[in-house]
């Protein structure tokens, strides 16, 4: 006890005679040196304590930043999300507007109103054979009605509708093997029957064995045809076949122009009118389906072979063809009657399930 | 350990006066931490660690006055011997010896505070009546919540 008492009288004494010096001489280079440093030794007690003092001020400031921000944030992705709903809105309005000024420019068959209808459902076991439609006996739509589909601006044959229920119906396809339909080679005006096959090309038969086939050819419907109206383009040959000796007959691989896989959307043109509308334009009878034109005259004039012989121009860029111009302009031409060079299909030849060759 | 845990107190009794007079001071009411812990020290570990301690921390004062350079290091080694010099005869572990002992020693700092200016700078410093008469009881405060917490965390 005595030893840190006397201790505590040395350090006491020191430390007074050292603060002392500093308080005396205040000027003194020793006593500013010696000042100089204890600030820069204390110096960043005061200035970091400062530093942290305003981030630490600032973290309320900050948290309300951060939590504004995240509302903010939040809001925004809703709208965002409400943005892209109306975007996707407008797309869909956008392409529904186009489909529709097409539809508007093309023209009809008589006795037929177009009926655009969303293909809806497809059977994986049949991806070939047939597709549901949102459209139904509500909209017109009766059974054998025709069905189209749209590439860029032509018209290109689908099917027809072989189901009708009261909101949807089932069109088969041409590439289900039941379906048929009697068509015309583009650079010969040779008619046979175009055939599914369940796959994605289909077989044109009955085509003359002497005729000259040409790789790349268009095909359309023929004015013959029972369900379609005539010159809507079906496909492109893709292969001919080797003549086969034991058959009185050639017959070509079509590709068809439009995809079934592709569809989205297709055109039935029904025959039946609703409730309030307008009554229809007669339809021709059935075997002078190849002038669906306007003009009466035409209409009447030439027999199926001869309007399926003659000339059909003013064929869009993609194959396609206005409806009502393809027989107008065979009239223009005089329909020149023109024999069939090829066999003529069986009896009852296209769309008719039943009577369709297996 | 124990000395890591000192060095830290030493810097973060700096701090808390530093940034308590900042901050926190009204009307110049503001606890005087370095001199109530000087007496803390005093009474824990005896003078001469205190007057080591108080004249540090004095230094430490000093530097952020302009005026007296030296007079805080002379005042907290002052306060530090007499505690540790008290201490033999008073019990300053109790609380309420140790809040006595600081609230004397604050008038006594106030005053001598007064004193060195009129001998060092022929005018008499005075603390404030706020300071003067608050700053006894803030430290009496101060120095039973070290005297505690140092307590504690020697237990520990």
């Amino acid at each position: 006890m005595q030893r840190e008492t006397r201790i505590a009288h040395y350090v006491v004494g020191v430390l007074t005679a050292l603060s002392l010096i500093l308080l005396s001489l205040p000027l003194s280079s020793p006593v500013r040196a010696f000042k100089a440093c204890a600030s820069y030794i204390f110096d960043p007690i005061s200035f970091e304590g400062e530093q942290g003092s305003q981030k630490l001020a600032e973290a309320p400031s900050r948290v309300r930043e951060l939590l504004s921000a995240d509302i903010e944030n939040r809001r925004l992705q809703e709208q965002l999300r409400q943005t892209s709903w109306l975007k996707s809105t407008v797309d869909g309005l956008s392409l529904e507007n186009d489909r529709l000024r097409k539809a508007l420019g093309l023209k009809t068959p008589p006795g037929r109103h177009p009926v655009w209808a969303h293909v809806m459902e497809r059977d994986p076991q049949h991806w070939y054979g047939s597709v549901g439609v949102d459209a139904g006996a509500d909209k017109g739509v009766s059974l054998n009605d025709p069905v189209l589909g749209r590439k860029d601006d032509a018209v290109v044959a689908v099917g027809r509708v072989i189901e009708v229920r009261p909101m949807t119906s089932t069109v088969l396809l041409l590439t289900d093997q039941r379906s048929a339909a009697a068509a015309y080679l583009s650079s010969g005006t040779l008619e046979g029957l175009v055939q599914g096959q369940d796959a994605p090309h289909l077989r044109m038969n009955y085509l003359n064995s002497e005729a000259h086939l040409v790789d790349g050819d268009l095909v359309y419907t023929s004015p013959t045809s029972a369900t379609f109206p005539p010159d809507v383009l079906i496909g492109r040959v893709a292969k001919i076949d080797p003549r086969d000796p034991f058959l009185a007959f050639q017959a070509v691989e079509v590709a068809p122009a439009l995809d079934a896989a592709a569809l989205q959307e297709v055109l039935i043109l029904r025959a039946r009118t609703l409730p309030g509308e307008g009554p229809l334009p007669p339809a021709p009878p059935l075997m002078d389906r190849g002038s669906l034109g306007p003009s009466p005259a035409v209409s009447s004039a030439p027999p199926p072979a001869a309007a399926a012989g003659a000339k059909r121009p003013r064929r869009t860029a993609s194959g396609g063809v206005s409806f009502s111009t393809a027989a107008a302009a065979a009239a223009a031409q005089g329909a020149a009657p023109k024999a069939p060079s090829a066999p003529s299909p069986p009896p009852g030849d296209d769309e008719s399930p039943e009577e369709a060759p297996q | 350990m124990s000395y890591v845990r000192g060095a830290v107190l030493f810097v973060l009794a700096m701090f808390l006066q530093w940034w308590w007079n900042s901050h926190l001071a009204y009307w110049g009411a503001a606890p005087q931490f370095l001199l109530a812990l000087t007496v803390v020290v005093a009474a824990r570990r005896g003078p001469v660690p205190a007057m080591l301690v108080g004249f540090v921390w004095g230094l430490f004062s000093d530097c952020l006055r302009a005026d007296l350079f030296g007079a805080d290091a002379l005042l907290y080694s002052l306060a530090g011997y007499a505690a540790g010099m008290v201490r033999s005869q008073v019990d300053l572990g109790a609380p309420e010896p140790l809040a006595a002992t600081v609230f004397l020693f604050t008038w006594a700092y106030a005053i001598l505070l007064g004193v060195l200016g009129h001998v060092f700078m022929k005018s008499f410093v005075w603390v404030g009546w706020i300071s003067f008469l608050t700053a006894p009881f803030m430290n009496a405060l101060v120095a039973i919540i070290g005297a505690g917490f140092v307590a504690e965390r020697g237990n520990a």
